[in-house]
């Protein structure tokens, strides 16, 4: 443990010494309506167009230079910029306030250039997202949803039609983290998938690393998206919502003292549930089908040095048979943060996190009835310090410790049910990190971003714990009686390294190579969105998950920033991925861990990306060429295959066009190749069954898929005290039968034949019309 | 949890309002002619029958090449040895057998020089108590019934259940198939959910409840779990894990057989 700190020790030691005849200014970045902090908002030096800096995730901003005149440039996408002149001979704060442009407008100071920052940052594999274009992208039933807009960026695959889990460069969905003011989701999915658990109006900022992963988060394979909330208007009150055709949502902001603290609530709840009230159907009008969440903000800035952020988010889904079946599943998050500036260099951020996730399943017939439940709780002390150093350095180090409950089913039962009360036993761990990272420009062409990430898993007691032959058999048990035991610990290096060869304003060729471990793993029966989450922990039996990244990239834009475009190439290795044997059940299980299997993954594959963030039209275009494939002992016959998120092709097309003040339209269309699945080779009769044999694992594909979508805004007249917007948009518009199985059944017309049946989720176009409105 | 967990299998019936199936024409590969050896010993005295066959490709009708001339016995752990002697071709038939409650059978075949090895231990009998037919809420709006069936399960032991059931004599193309996890010493209702035949008032119904060990139970489960591959459910589908060295398809399984008719209201 002392050798990281030590070195985190000679380098701020070193980097001090250079650090001199120099001023720093800092600062707030905020939005001039709402006084929302802006993230990634970037500061450069006109006269040297090679310094700058990017506020981070508070708005903060830190930049020495060499004492001298300037002048300041204030960047961020959908506002003016602003140019501040400073006569910089000692440290100042320069707090700045952007306006947002209107969206008609074309952008006023393009002689004065836009952001290149995705040119000179040295991070790669990041995208950010821009709440404006998520808002306009069409989705299904006007449910504005920033999981299914990521999957429209390359090397971003949705797991299917009506779902929200992602895959990002061939990594499973449970190896993303979900971050919601930096508190993990685990079950980021509504109604079995078809909506996601974010709220888009109280969400600020979407950004999603594939690659490149910086030191300061860990604890998944494959990916992070980490979405912050809105913090609340803090000049003026504000209420905003919306009038959907499955929900309606509500948010209300405004200042708790004017310029100083502000809070934000925002509710929805969909209502599907009372279109089966209208049924005369009795057995359908006693079901429930509903979900509902809520977010909540509210911060406080004590002054330009300390700030205290706490935030939360609630949401449950339901969804009941009358009198057969009740299940309800859903995550609770709270998140309460301190922001301290110990100097005009040196940002320091504590958070302490809860976040929690359960699911329960009633059987609610008479002799039947029982309780299952699962759940997994984490609370999470978070310490992040930035310090920059001269414009040369910017170091972020830090630590979190990070508890981890889970109980992985628990039934119950009243004393006549067929079901008995059943506990598996429940299961303690500490995920511990320390990391330290520094972004070093090195020259105006070169750049390193670098950094070490240790991170420590300690499976605890008590309980009894068992370790597994490849066969399942218990080899050995040893049972623990204190929480204080330790059953098992595995301590893992992740070194982050990336380098940026600026070729010029325009250009840049940047490197990177990132290791990321995971010891926390999702067990699904199912390929499809059950709430039915089980999640387990490292232990004797499984091994931390641990993936290699190396990735290569090329940044170029073009007429003034305007335009930009990129090519990444990536490839990847995973070790201990997990699988279950044919066969298992893993619900409720005390043995869950002798159903596993353990293989390897690799994962490769080039992205094209283009994209006009500016003007009336604006929008993207993606598309990637992967493989990604796994290798299991006794699947395949130990030969990889390609998994199933494996999709040789991927395109997205993404357009939005501002015709006037008051309509705007956009539109989506994206292809892919069709899913990686296994059909049968042959068929033979078991117990009087037709049942089919199979050969290679996923040796076949479904057809390719493609659907187009299209929407568009209205806006309402301009009021003095408020607005209204209508959206409207069609899914699937040319009503394309996405083939979602291909399944093999006794023929129903032929007898003693065998028929191919193809199931779609969605064959026909879907429109929907949503009311907004704010005041 | 089986119950719960077929709940949960069922999911594809409510996505099913929504979705959408077509009959289409697909072309596959084909790895046949592969040794499927189907094996069953009864605790019913009379002919007890292995059969031998090899599969087919899926575009061809329900036929299966019988397997000829095969050696194939079983044996007790007592030492009884029963000869199985072929009839019609591919089935081979012993004609006066008991399978007895504790007893491990081992069957060996050899055909075409190869020999293959299974064994199965005779569970105890779990008496079935009664059939019951009710309106489902899964099919509310056609109408039709959902089958349960009752056993009350011994306590202290591992049982495992398959059940069979026919519809005026046509076999429900769903495998049904249960444990004591969570039920141990209970007396247990269980639903045999399905969707293969609407089942209405009227209908004879006619359920085979087998009491099978634990490696026949994986062997029927995992088929279950292949059974709902619709939207939202599913595994990836491969060949069931079965009790026959060196592998090949089938099974070889020694189980207590009983059955019941009703006539639904």
């Amino acid at each position: 443990m002392a050798s990281p700190l030590f070195t985190i020790f000679i380098i701020l030691t070193t980097i001090t010494a250079f650090a001199q005849k120099k001023a720093t200014i800092n600062g707030t970045v905020k939005d001039a309506v709402t006084g929302e902090t802006l993230i990634g908002a970037s500061v450069t030096l006109q006269e040297f167009s090679a310094v700058g800096t990017a506020t981070n995730n508070y708005g903060f901003y830190s930049l020495s230079v060499t004492e001298g005149e300037y002048t300041l440039l204030f960047t961020c996408v959908g506002y003016n910029t602003i140019a501040q002149k400073v006569s910089l001979h000692k440290n100042q704060v320069v707090n700045i306030s952007l306006s947002p442009q209107n969206g008609l407008q074309e952008v006023v100071v393009r002689a004065k250039r836009l952001s290149n920052e995705n040119v000179v940052s040295p991070q790669m594999g990041v995208e950010k997202l821009n709440m404006s274009q998520i808002n306009q992208v069409p989705v299904l039933l006007g449910e504005r949803d920033i999981l299914k807009t990521i999957t429209l960026l390359p090397g971003i695959k949705s797991a299917g039609e009506g779902n929200t889990g992602f895959y990002v460069r061939g990594g499973g969905s449970d190896q993303n983290l979900i971050l919601l003011d930096e508190a993990p989701i685990y079950n980021a999915s509504h109604l079995l998938g078809f909506f996601s658990t974010f709220n888009s109006d109280a969400i600020k900022d979407v950004s999603i690393y594939k690659g490149g992963m910086p030191a300061e988060y860990g604890g998944r394979l494959s990916s992070v998206l980490d979405i912050k909330m809105n913090d609340g208007n803090d000049k003026d009150f504000a209420v905003q919502g919306g009038i959907g055709l499955i929900s309606s949502r509500i948010k209300v902001e405004g200042p708790l003292v004017k310029d100083k603290g502000s809070f934000m609530v925002s509710a929805r709840r969909t209502y599907i549930d009372l279109f089966l009230k209208l049924t005369t159907d009795t057995s359908i009008r006693g079901n429930s089908l509903y979900f509902y969440d809520v977010n909540a903000k509210a911060n406080y800035h004590f002054d330009d040095k300390n700030a205290i952020y706490i935030s939360g988010y609630l949401g449950k889904d339901v969804l009941a048979l009358k009198n057969v079946l009740g299940t309800n599943w859903g995550n609770k998050t709270g998140t309460l943060r301190f922001n301290h500036l110990f100097s005009n260099s040196l940002f320091s951020n504590t958070s302490v996190i809860y976040s929690s996730y359960n699911f329960v399943v009633e059987g609610l017939q008479n002799a039947q009835s029982f309780k299952a439940t699962s759940q997994i709780n984490d609370i999470n002390l978070k310490e992040d310090l930035q310090y920059s150093i001269g414009y040369q350095h910017t170091l972020k180090f830090g630590f979190n410790i990070l508890q981890h409950d889970i109980t992985p089913g628990d039934i119950t039962s009243p004393k006549n049910s067929s079901y008995n009360e059943r506990h598996v036993e429940k299961r303690y761990d500490f995920e511990n990190a320390l990391y330290a990272s520094d972004e070093w420009n090195i020259s105006k062409h070169l750049t390193f971003l670098y950094g070490l990430r240790l991170s420590g898993l300690f499976l605890m007691g008590p309980g009894t714990f068992k370790t597994y032959d490849d066969a399942g058999n218990t080899i050995s048990s040893k049972t623990y009686y204190s929480r204080s035991n330790l059953v098992k610990k595995y301590i893992n290096l992740e070194p982050r390294f990336t380098a940026n060869y600026v070729i010029d304003d325009q250009n840049s060729i940047k490197a990177s190579y990132n290791r990321n471990s995971q010891n926390i793993h999702l067990l699904s029966n199912s390929s499809s969105n059950t709430p039915t989450y089980l999640y387990v922990m490292s232990s004797n039996n499984i091994k931390p998950e641990i993936a290699d990244q190396v990735s290569t990239g090329y940044f170029k834009n073009f007429s003034d920033n305007a335009y930009e475009f990129s090519t990444e190439v990536y490839y990847k290795w995973m070790q201990n991925q997990i699988d279950y044997k044919d066969g298992s059940q893993l619900l409720v299980n005390q043995d869950v861990e002798s159903l596993l299997t353990y293989g390897t993954g690799r994962a490769y594959g080039i992205e094209l990306f283009l994209k006009k963030k500016y003007g009336r039209f604006n929008g993207w275009i993606g598309y990637t060429l992967s493989r990604t494939e796994r290798k299991f002992d006794d699947i395949n016959n130990g030969h990889y295959y390609p998994a199933r998120q494996d999709r040789t092709h991927d395109v997205s097309v993404v357009g939005i066009y501002q015709l006037n003040k008051r309509w705007a339209f956009s539109s989506t269309f994206i292809y892919g190749t069709g899913n990686a699945v296994t059909y049968p080779t042959g068929k033979y009769s078991s117990g009087g069954l037709t049942t089919f044999s199979y050969s290679q694992r996923n040796g076949r594909r479904l057809p390719s898929s493609n659907r187009l979508d299209i929407g568009a805004t209205l806006d309402g007249k301009e009021h003095k005290r408020y607005h209204s917007s209508w959206t409207f948009s069609i899914y699937n518009v040319y009503a394309h039968r996405d083939p979602y199985s291909i399944t093999f059944r006794d023929s129903k017309t032929v007898p003693n034949t065998t028929e191919a049946v193809e199931t779609s989720i969605f064959a026909t176009l879907i429109p929907s019309v949503t009311w907004n409105f704010n005041f | 949890m089986k119950t719960p967990l077929i709940y949960f299998m069922l999911l594809p019936f409510i996505l099913s309002i929504i979705s959408c199936n077509k009959v289409i024409d697909i072309s596959l590969d084909n790895a046949t002619d592969r040794l499927v050896i189907e094996g069953n010993i009864t605790d019913e005295l009379g002919p007890q029958t292995i059969k031998l066959n090899t599969n087919v490709a899926v575009s061809n009708t329900n036929t299966y090449p019988p397997v000829t001339g095969a050696m194939v016995t079983v044996n007790d752990q007592a030492g009884n040895v029963y000869k199985f002697t072929e009839g019609p071709a591919g089935t081979y038939i012993t004609p006066k057998m008991i399978g007895v409650t504790g007893n491990t059978y081992t069957m060996n075949v050899v055909t075409n020089g190869k020999t293959y090895k299974a064994s199965s231990v005779m569970p105890g009998l779990v008496a079935l108590k009664y059939i019951s037919s009710s309106k489902s809420s899964f099919n509310g709006i056609d109408g039709t019934r959902k089958i349960t069936i009752n056993y009350h399960d011994p306590k202290g032991v591992a049982n495992q259940y398959n059940f069979l059931m026919y519809v005026n004599g046509v076999q429900v193309k769903r495998v049904f198939v249960n444990n004591d996890d969570f039920t141990d010493g209970n007396s247990v209702n269980f639903d045999l959910i399905e969707n293969d035949i609407g089942i209405n008032p009227g209908d004879k119904v006619t359920v085979e409840m087998q009491c099978i060990d634990k490696a026949m139970y994986t062997y029927w489960f995992a088929l279950m779990q292949q059974n709902y591959t619709g939207p939202g459910g599913g595994v990836t589908p491969s060949d069931p894990p079965n009790n026959i060295t060196p592998l090949v398809l089938g099974y070889f399984s020694a189980h207590t057989t009983q059955t019941k008719t009703i006539t639904v209201k």
